[in-house]
């Protein structure tokens, strides 16, 4: 009965363990995905055009986070959410492209590569001077206009390193290459966005201090 | 790579700012549909590895495609059986040569009779 005793004993306090582990890492996986979350959306916004499919895109990175790599140290989840996220965004622009063709083909493809509206999805201004609110918007949609049309990974590089301010190994494994090639696609989209921008006008390419 | 200037260096800073804006910007509706997602993805964290569970349908179909086959395309016993007899059919029918045989058929017959019994010399 004693030894009964003893093993019930130490299994449960196995289990209230495991059952603290658990907690703890659901709260960490909590807390890293809420602060990644939304910068995550607007990256996947501009790559995709489009706030619901971010969304969606956003939702089955997470998932696939937690449910493959939710055990791993959560110093990982950073480069490795950004690797499913752009996995998925680079899906869904081949999905995309299938489409366009199936619908070409039905006679049906032209007109709406520009129904994206930036100005009509934009949220309402939160207190800060009109002007200014005007002001920040119309530069980021130039700057959103010029991201879009750099070549995929230099933008991938650009978006991780200056948005979500990944290093450049961290870079590497969200992108899945050297951290050389990082460095590269990063330097050129640097040196193609002050081209374009200084092109569309001096308010970006100014610093504001 | 380390060519990046003074101007490049302030780009991304401005951009960076510009890019935080536009996070701070977004509506409810879009934070409420980030919070549900992410509340989804923490009850997935418990569950067991489930990346098999993708391969189920295909070994699904690829079994029922198997058997299909097998009720289709008779047993290769029987094939190995039923090929030869054919061709020498055909070989039988097509050869002039097998014919004249044929047409002998009897007379070959009765000469081998003969020979058993010691009747040709």
């Amino acid at each position: 009965m004693r030894v009964e005793s003893t093993v019930f004993t130490i299994s449960w306090a196995g289990d209230q363990a495991r059952g603290t582990r658990a907690l703890q890492q659901e709260r960490e996986l909590n807390r890293f995905l809420a602060d990644v979350e939304r910068r995550a959306l607007r990256i996947a916004e501009i790559a995709v055009r489009d706030r619901d499919e971010a969304l969606d895109l956003v939702q089955d990175a997470m998932i696939r986070l937690a449910r493959n790599y939710g055990r791993r140290n959560s110093d990982e989840w950073a480069p490795l959410f950004y690797r499913i996220l752009q996995n998925g965004i680079r899906d869904w622009h081949r999905r995309q492209a299938v489409r366009r063709r199936v619908l070409v083909w039905f006679g049906r493809g032209q007109g709406n590569e520009d129904d994206f509206d930036a100005v009509a999805a934009a949220p309402d201004p939160n207190g800060r001077a009109p002007d200014e609110v005007l002001e920040n918007r119309e530069a980021m949609r130039d700057l959103e206009a010029a991201l879009r049309v750099l070549p995929a990974r230099q933008r991938e590089a650009f978006m991780l390193r200056t948005f979500e301010c990944l290093d450049v190994a961290g870079t590497a494994i969200a992108m899945g290459c050297s951290e050389g090639s990082v460095k590269t696609h990063y330097s050129r989209a640097v040196h193609a966005l002050r081209g374009q921008l200084e092109a569309h006008g001096p308010d970006l390419v100014r610093p504001t201090e | 790579m380390n060519d990046m200037t003074d101007n490049d260096e302030k780009l991304g800073k401005r951009a960076k700012a510009l890019f935080d804006t536009s996070v701070d910007e977004l509506d409810g509706a879009t934070l409420s549909r980030l919070n549900r997602s992410r509340r989804r993805a923490i009850a997935e964290l418990g569950r067991p590895g489930t990346a098999w569970m993708r391969w189920v349908p295909a070994a699904g179909m690829a079994t029922a495609m198997l058997v299909a086959v097998m009720m289709i395309v008779p047993d290769p016993g029987q094939q190995e059986q039923a090929v030869p007899t054919s061709v020498t059919d055909m070989e039988i029918l097509l050869g002039d040569e097998e014919f004249e045989m044929l047409e002998e058929l009897e007379f070959y017959s009765w000469m081998d009779l003969a020979e058993d019994n010691g009747d040709v010399t």
